[in-house]
């Protein structure tokens, strides 16, 4: 990834905050905390995680969806993502694989279980909502550095914590958002909070992240997140349990699209 | 250049729990080094390495780091490290080289208290600085616990992590259990007088367990449907029973399974494998298990899948009392052309692969057609019933499929040999996906297909020979998970149209509810009196439908 082949070999970064003072424009300063960012959360090649993914009503109404995770990094690509759903128990077994390109429109295949069938799909899906919650086919995709141009906000506070705040716009036209407002820990560079901005630039969706875990001694990674959605008062909980990383999957047994046909 | 050790830290994460046990017994043979308040940068084997990191480091902290000498059981190491400090200048060490994405770890400690945001008290490496690793012998990984070899010259910027999960594979042993209520109700009786209202049972069972990592499966899908009124349509089936050995780039399937052929949505043209289960729906998606040995390749150029298909499924057909059939009911003895009858093995090769912005499948099958003819059963010189004649065939195809924005074109082509003259039909559509429709949050995918079939009137094993077909498919993003399926279907030269509905929602996690209805329309009822020539005939077709309009609700509970 292009965020990894900034580093030259065998130097050492220097200190965020300082990099950040020697930086001018607020387009670059954006830029580089994510770029950082990125690169603390990249190297772990493959990951598995389970996901709860509760939908609340206004009046508190909750349903839940149940999915499994695995994630593969490329060397020069987007990342490989498989999807299996264990709940609603009426689409056991679905399965959505996809390809992340940097620059191309991603690739999408989803495997129907009744039918035994693999079916190609247009993932310009972007904005469409995913499984019923309030979260978007974006929202959730690789967050790869190079989908957003950057503009540094300044800092702040989150969850108590001491924050760089930065405003990504996204490069896709057809994406849902004019800009998002993130808000990263100055310690650790994670995400603890995104304010989503539809295209008439109205804060229409807001996400906060929580229980934030070393795994793999290396990787921050949140236990809890929720999506509230400002326009309806409905929200989205995402319980992420059971991250493994570097479990050995490969890329031809387990993220090609032969593969989708035996998940389980 | 500096060349920090790579991979220290990773391989002792990697052997944590034998780190936590041999560490300390290491360094109990070792004279002059103390447990445990202090942080380590690296090990080199190079002593001007080893000071020129500890100077910047110190320059960098304004905290003393030095480099000494080690003795590791594969030679001379100097170690990176800060002096022996207390906890709360161990863990400013730590901040800092976080901040600074600074490689580091800490050997274990057992009082290491942590607090919020803090690392815990294992040994600690951020990113950044790891890099790929080369695959050394695990003893020397665990020397490298307290000695790190240094690599040298080459170094690769993206970051590496040795495996810490002890495994992602664990094997799984699980039964899922669909048990579905159904009932269907009927316009009219039916062409022999049944009645118009059918129930049924139905159990799916499914097992799957996994070993050696998931690279072995078994899977168990025996079906048993139960029905009031029709005893063809209460069967038993075993949808599958197969056991698979997944390769790097390889698997293999030896068992009754069920594969899937095709890109099309309202006639499945190409989908050759399997038998259809007509008495479970007429839409031809349900399937009976076909035994077969699979063998599936991935290779840069594509997908190869070869089939051996030992054994030949017969196609339900409804009984008597059931509905949905001809008006002379298909018996259960069938004539083969192949002289195995149903024991001739047939064989199946797919090819596919993506081509530009096509995705594309080559297919060649030869066997036994899953399609049958019909003969007249004959007792006394009157037809009596109708009997199933399999000929053996020979069909190759092409299946292909390209995305451009929200419109996804498709089109299944095949040519056919064995029917009496060799004969060519294709489904061509498109489909195009409307998200978020009039501000809901209900998604609409548009599909319009015509299906095409040469011999045209005269293809009397299909409906679809010269029809066009428009749908609808809604997925409402509720929290109930509605979906929905709405289509016609309308022959371009008669007036034969079919409605088609289906929709399905949850009532509650394990409870679900979905319905289904059909109306078909513009065939022409058989006269009285009937000939076997006439039911035949292009022009009754789809005589034997007309007067089976219905709808259908199906509970579904999942254990």
């Amino acid at each position: 990834m292009l965020a990894l082949t900034l580093l030259v070999p065998g130097t050492t970064p220097a200190n965020i905050t300082q990099r950040l003072s020697d930086t001018p424009l607020p387009a670059d300063k954006g830029r580089l905390l994510f770029v950082e960012a990125d690169r603390r959360n990249s190297g772990y090649r493959d990951m598995q995680v389970s996901l709860q993914m509760v939908l609340v009503s206004p009046r508190g109404g909750r349903t839940e969806r149940s999915l499994r995770i695995q994630q593969l990094e490329t060397d020069d690509d987007g990342d490989k993502v498989l999807v299996v759903f264990d709940l609603p128990a009426s689409i056991r077994g679905t399965a959505l694989l996809s390809y992340a390109h940097l620059q191309a429109v991603d690739d999408q295949w989803l495997f129907l279980p009744a039918l035994k069938r693999i079916k190609k799909i247009a993932s310009r899906n972007k904005t469409g909502s995913f499984v019923g919650s309030e979260f978007a086919f974006e929202d959730l995709s690789p967050q790869e550095v190079e989908k957003y141009d950057y503009e540094y906000v300044g800092e702040g506070e989150a969850n108590g914590e001491a924050t760089y705040i930065v405003d990504r716009m996204p490069r896709d036209p057809f994406s849902g958002y004019n800009r998002q407002r993130v808000w990263l820990d100055q310690i650790h560079l994670r995400v603890l909070r995104i304010d989503y901005f539809d295209r008439f630039d109205n804060n229409s969706k807001q996400l906060s992240f929580d229980g934030y875990k070393l795994y793999a001694d290396v990787f921050w990674k949140p236990s809890f997140m929720k999506m509230i959605n400002l326009r309806t008062q409905k929200s989205t909980e995402l319980y992420w349990q059971d991250y493994m990383f570097q479990t050995g999957l490969s890329e031809d047994r387990d993220f090609s699209v032969n593969s989708l046909r035996r998940v389980r | 250049m500096l060349t920090a050790c790579d991979g220290c830290a990773s391989s002792l994460a990697a052997w944590y729990s034998n780190v936590v046990r041999l560490v300390g017994v290491f360094l109990l043979l070792l004279p002059g080094i103390t447990w445990p308040d202090y942080v380590i940068f690296g090990s080199f084997r190079s002593n001007d390495n080893a000071n020129n990191w500890a100077k910047r480091l110190s320059q960098l902290f304004g905290e003393e780091i030095t480099s000494i000498t080690v003795q590791g059981d594969d030679g001379v190491w100097y170690r990176v490290q800060s002096g022996h400090v207390d906890e709360a200048r161990v863990r400013l060490l730590v901040r800092k080289s976080d901040a600074s994405g600074i490689k580091y770890w800490r050997p274990q400690s057992n009082q290491g208290s942590s607090g919020p945001g803090m690392v815990t008290p294992r040994l600690v490496a951020p990113p950044g600085l790891i890099r790929p690793d080369v695959q050394a012998e695990e003893s020397k990984e665990l020397a490298s616990t307290v000695s790190a070899p240094a690599r040298e010259g080459k170094s690769n910027d993206v970051a590496r992590v040795k495996p810490i999960a002890v495994s992602g594979h664990r094997a799984r042993r699980q039964w899922d259990v669909d048990v579905g209520l159904q009932s269907r109700l009927f316009a009219k009786q039916g062409i022999a007088g049944q009645g118009k209202s059918e129930s049924s049972l139905s159990l799916e069972p499914s097992y799957y367990r996994t070993w050696q990592q998931d690279r072995q499966s078994l899977t168990f899908t025996p079906f048993i449907r139960i029905d009031s009124r029709d005893s063809d349509r209460s069967h038993f089936d075993v949808r599958e029973l197969f056991w698979t050995r997944i390769g790097e780039d390889w698997d293999l399937h030896v068992g009754a399974r069920r594969v899937f052929w095709g890109v099309t949505e309202f006639h499945h043209l190409i989908d050759v494998i399997n038998q259809t289960d007509l008495v479970e729906n007429i839409d031809g998606e349900d399937k009976l298990g076909q035994p077969m040995v699979q063998v599936s390749f991935v290779r840069d150029w594509g997908i190869v899948d070869v089939y051996a298909l030992p054994g030949f499924r017969k196609r339900s057909f409804p009984g008597e009392q059931g509905r949905l059939r001809t008006p002379l009911v298909v018996e259960d003895r069938a004539i083969f052309e192949s002289g195995a009858e149903d024991l001739r093995t047939d064989f199946a090769v797919r090819w596919s692969s993506q081509l530009g912005p096509f995705e594309v499948g080559l297919h060649h099958f030869s066997g036994t057609s899953r399609d049958p003819m019909f003969l007249p059963s004959m007792i006394h010189g009157t037809v009596v019933g109708l009997q199933a004649y399999y000929p053996v065939i020979d069909q190759s195809g092409i299946d292909a499929l390209a995305i451009s924005g929200d419109l996804t074109v498709k089109f299944e082509g095949m040519s056919r040999g064995g029917y009496g003259e060799r004969y060519h039909a294709f489904n061509a559509g498109i489909e195009k996906t409307l998200v978020g429709v009039l501000g809901t949050p209900i998604d609409l995918g548009v599909v319009i297909e015509y299906m095409h079939d040469e011999r045209g009137d005269d293809a009397i094993n299909t409906l679809f020979e010269h029809d066009v077909a428009f749908g609808g498919r809604f997925t409402f993003n509720d929290f109930a998970d509605t979906r929905a399926l709405v289509g016609v279907v309308a022959d371009t030269q008669n007036s034969d149209l079919i409605y088609s509905i289906e929709a399905s929602r949850q009532l509650s996690p394990t409870w679900s509810v979905s319905l289904e209805g059909r109306v078909f329309q513009g065939g022409r009822s058989l006269p009285s009196g009937l000939y076997f020539a006439q039911m035949f005939a292009p022009e009754y077709k789809s005589a034997w439908l007309q007067q089976d309009d219905y709808f259908q609700i199906e509970f579904k509970k999942f254990f």
